[in-house]
């Protein structure tokens, strides 16, 4: 199974390009929030996309179709396209071959209309919808931004998918998740091809403030550039960012056959529930432990084949710490001289994309023997006691990696891919 | 671990070694099969909010479904609401009936697959903020608002929001530690749980698993959704709003409550474990493709998943007995289904009997397909088809047999079970009887 295209939307940058080269520097896309007023919050930052980078419904036919889309699948629109022209997929003629994957979760209601809602609300259960009716309604609109399967519906029109179409919902993992699903239909001879991938744009209120609830977000910060910290000493919780990932994964037959580029290889995926608690991961990192070993044993591989871990690596203590302990326990005494980095430290966290994200820039520095920074590694936290590629890029030759991804409530995936090698395949 | 999964699912089968079901005909699998033979109305005027207004004032809703029978702490249940309640349930019922808990399978070889539908925001977690932030005149004060008026949000307000996490906790619950994945919003997603289910057990990264689906709360933001995507049977025949599948004058679906967990297992597995099972899965097919206005997938895309499925299964058209239709009652749904059927089915129309629960059932969304198949069990095991309730007369263009009226015999051996999203997702599963 091989990747032939690759593209992204992130804080860092409008393509996957664009996006490494500033990793590469160890540069942060997390900055104070400027789409909404976050006076009053006590979390003022996240990584925000550029709007004059939301250029993908310029093609006409899917312009109708715009009306439809949530923030998050105009991000997708954008990553899907350079991965599809990368790949070269509108060569392909068979389109009922290539299918859709998608981790996304829909957009959150804005204040205002939480605010026009609510006028037509008793505070008791009861709606008067006759008059919400009379005064407009409901937004139409809105009501479809939140569903996940018209994200998927459209991004099928958009780019002519026909085959299998899934829309996956798993919080934080559902990116990775997504990727993992396009690789079993692929695998299982359901599809030659697929888009795979994940987005969010959550940086809203709602979706701030709630975060903010339940105190999972970096609150005491120095400077906006400095608040996601994973693995430090001083983390204090993650910064919320939007984005999207996109990978166009092949069976390898059919990319060789058309003469696409081969770009990497996705050997393995594993994933676990942790079974533990709904705002807890599990204390020894068992769920985590168990995705990274499945996504092993599913690539035929074991532990000493692994040259470098793209961490989950949220900047919360306590993911940070469960996931170096899960590390440690599936890797041994070799844990400590394999390279682990988190991308989120630059990135922040971008939920329902990181995993796509996150495997992409994996894949990227494999190609370039280049492995990205920790950025923020100041204070060594003796928990957290791997080689996090501290603060800046790492030049090394590596051919096998893992990439994590856990979700809020206990699901777990891990990838397991490969620098693509003509003798192995 | 091979490095293709290809092959027939028939060479390993999947059976089904316990299911666990609540409809708005019952709290069982075993109460809506009597409820369905016996031709009762699930879809009746919908409690519990107020529905002047709506244009449609029916659905199909579970009652009587009590948190505290299922042993949940109020701090769990707070995050929970009817869609977890139904999966937390069936999940439990089908992990029972299975025995998994004597299985001697360790946590992580159970696997968990679900299809969830949208989880709406509940007004009232929000409501509080804004209430805590109006001005003397009545209007929003975004300051107080933006500086403390929001923490009167409900706290756990992301958590209740995400979809994935009723499988959590019931994951949690059952201690479920392996392969899983939630699929989101529509039918096709309650099937795509159960194929993901049968592939994770034919390559071995699972010893068994829970797969299926939860529909929505009927609530009034899904009322209204359903609304506006204007697929809802508004106009009413003599008062009462129906859903008639497959029907002349079919104007548009009815949403229902529901679930259906199956707990899947291996053939061998389940042989050597000793644990009965009736029912085998050995197809799906899955593919995309929507109407111009986006309201309806392709004929074509209906097709392609039906042929597929069969594909997968080995089999022939003429080797079905039985097509549980998703035929929900909407014009160019249906239309498109029963065009698809005549294709597929060209050379067997004759032959093939037709059947769709939503008259009785409503729309389940994700939970229709995990449904239908526990009903179709029962169909193989007892050798009998319900009436499809509200369907006759049926449309004149309809070139097969849809059962009304009053259930038939039959001895079906195999059945095809169809389910769509009105966005163009469409996917089809193929069960037999076990041999």
């Amino acid at each position: 199974m091989v990747i032939t295209g690759y593209g992204m939307v992130t804080p860092l940058g409008r393509n996957t390009e664009e996006t490494f080269q500033r990793a590469s520097q160890g540069e942060s896309g997390i900055d104070t929030i400027r789409s909404f007023d976050t006076q009053g919050l006590p979390c003022r930052i996240g990584g925000e996309v550029d709007d004059s980078w939301l250029d993908g419904f310029e093609d006409s036919n899917i312009r109708k179709l715009e009306k439809f889309s949530s923030r998050g699948l105009k991000l997708m629109i954008v990553a899907a396209r350079e991965a599809v022209r990368q790949a070269r997929l509108d060569e392909v003629a068979e389109r009922e071959n290539i299918g859709v994957s998608l981790g996304s979760h829909g957009d959150n209601p804005p204040v205002e209309e939480v605010m026009f809602l609510h006028s037509f609300y008793d505070g008791d259960g009861q709606w008067d919808i006759e008059s919400l009716l009379q005064a407009g309604g409901y937004s139409y609109l809105q009501f479809f931004r939140r569903k996940p399967d018209v994200a998927a519906a459209i991004l099928s029109a958009a780019f002519e998918c026909r085959g299998s179409n899934l829309s996956i919902v798993s919080a934080c993992s559902a990116g990775a998740q997504a990727i993992g699903e396009a690789f079993r239909l692929i695998r299982a001879g359901r599809a030659k091809a697929m888009l795979a991938g994940g987005c969010e744009a959550t940086v809203d209120f709602v979706g701030l403030a709630g975060f903010v609830l339940i105190k999972a977000l970096a609150e005491r910060y120095t400077a906006p550039k400095k608040a996601s910290r994973p693995f430090d000493r001083k983390r204090c919780g993650f910064v919320l960012s939007e984005g999207a990932g996109a990978l166009v994964l092949e069976e390898l037959e059919h990319a060789r056959s058309r003469g696409a580029a081969i770009l990497g290889e996705l050997l393995g995926y594993g994933d676990s529930a942790d079974a533990y608690r709904i705002t807890d991961t599990h204390p020894k990192g068992e769920g985590a432990i168990l995705a990274m070993k499945a996504a092993l044993e599913d690539a035929s591989l074991a532990p000493p084949d692994v040259d470098y871990i793209n961490a989950h690596g949220t900047s919360t203590q306590q993911n940070d710490a469960t996931e170096t302990l899960a590390i440690k326990e599936v890797f041994g005494e070799r844990a400590k001289t394999i390279p682990v980095s988190s991308n989120k430290s630059m990135l922040g966290h971008t939920i329902a994309a990181a995993g796509a994200i996150e495997s992409i820039l994996t894949l990227v520095g494999m190609s370039r023997s280049v492995i990205l920074p920790t950025i923020n590694y100041e204070f060594p936290d003796p928990k957290c006691d791997l080689d996090y590629v501290p603060n800046a890029a790492r030049q090394m030759g590596h051919r096998v990696a893992l990439s994590n991804s856990f979700g809020f409530g206990g699901q777990n995936a891990c990838l397991c891919l490969g620098k693509f090698v003509e003798q192995r395949s | 671990m091979s490095s293709s999964d290809a092959g027939p699912i028939r060479d390993n089968p999947v059976v089904v070694t316990g299911v666990g079901a609540v409809t708005a005909l019952g709290q069982s699998a075993a109460e809506t099969w009597s409820g369905l033979l016996s031709g009762e109305e699930g879809i009746r005027p919908i409690e519990g909010f107020n529905v002047e207004g709506f244009g449609c004032k029916l659905a199909a809703q579970v009652r009587g479904l009590d948190p505290e029978a299922l042993g949940l702490h109020s701090k769990a249940a707070r995050i929970m609401d009817t869609h977890s309640f139904m999966l937390m349930k069936c999940a439990k019922e089908a992990f029972a009936e299975a025995r998994l808990d004597a299985a001697p399978f360790v946590e992580d070889e159970i696997g968990f697959f679900a299809g969830m539908g949208m989880v709406d925001y509940r007004i009232d977690d929000l409501v509080p903020a804004v209430v805590a932030s109006k001005d003397r005149d009545g209007g929003l004060d975004m300051e107080a608002f933006y500086s403390s008026g929001y923490e009167a949000i409900y706290s756990l307000i992301i958590l209740y929001t995400l979809n994935n996490v009723s499988l959590c906790q019931a994951a949690i619950e059952l201690k479920i530690r392996g392969e899983n994945a939630v699929f989101s919003p529509h039918a096709d997603s309650g099937a795509y749980a159960i194929a993901e289910a049968v592939q994770t057990l034919a390559a071995g990264r699972a010893e068994a698993v829970l797969a299926g689906g939860v529909s929505e709360k009927v609530s009034p933001f899904g009322l209204a959704r359903a609304h506006l995507q204007g697929n809802l049977n508004t106009v009413g025949a003599g008062g009462a709003a129906l859903c008639r599948p497959f029907g002349a004058d079919r104007r548009g679906t009815i949403l229902g409550e529901g679930c259906g967990i199956l707990a899947l297992e291996s053939r061998a597995s389940a042989d050597k474990r000793g644990v009965p099972y009736a029912a085998m899965i050995t197809g799906w097919g899955s593919a995309f493709g929507c109407e111009e206005d986006f309201n309806a997938p392709t004929t074509d895309a209906i097709a392609r998943a039906m042929k597929t499925a069969l594909q997968s299964a080995t089999l022939s058209p003429s080797d079905i007995d039985l097509l549980i239709a998703h035929g929900d009652g909407t014009s160019m749904g249906d239309r498109n289904e029963f065009r698809a059927v005549h294709e597929v089915f060209a050379n067997s129309l004759d032959r093939v009997v037709v059947f769709s629960s939503k008259g009785a059932l409503g729309h389940l969304l994700a939970g229709a397909p995990a449904v239908d198949a526990i009903m179709g069990f029962s169909m193989l095991t007892e050798g009998i088809i319900p009436a499809a309730l509200h369907c006759a007369p049926v449309d004149q263009s309809v070139k097969f047999r849809v059962i009304t009226k009053k259930p038939v015999q039959a001895s079906p051996r195999r059945l095809m079970v169809n389910c769509r999203s009105d966005r163009g997702q469409c996917a089809s599963l193929i069960l037999e009887a076990a041999r």
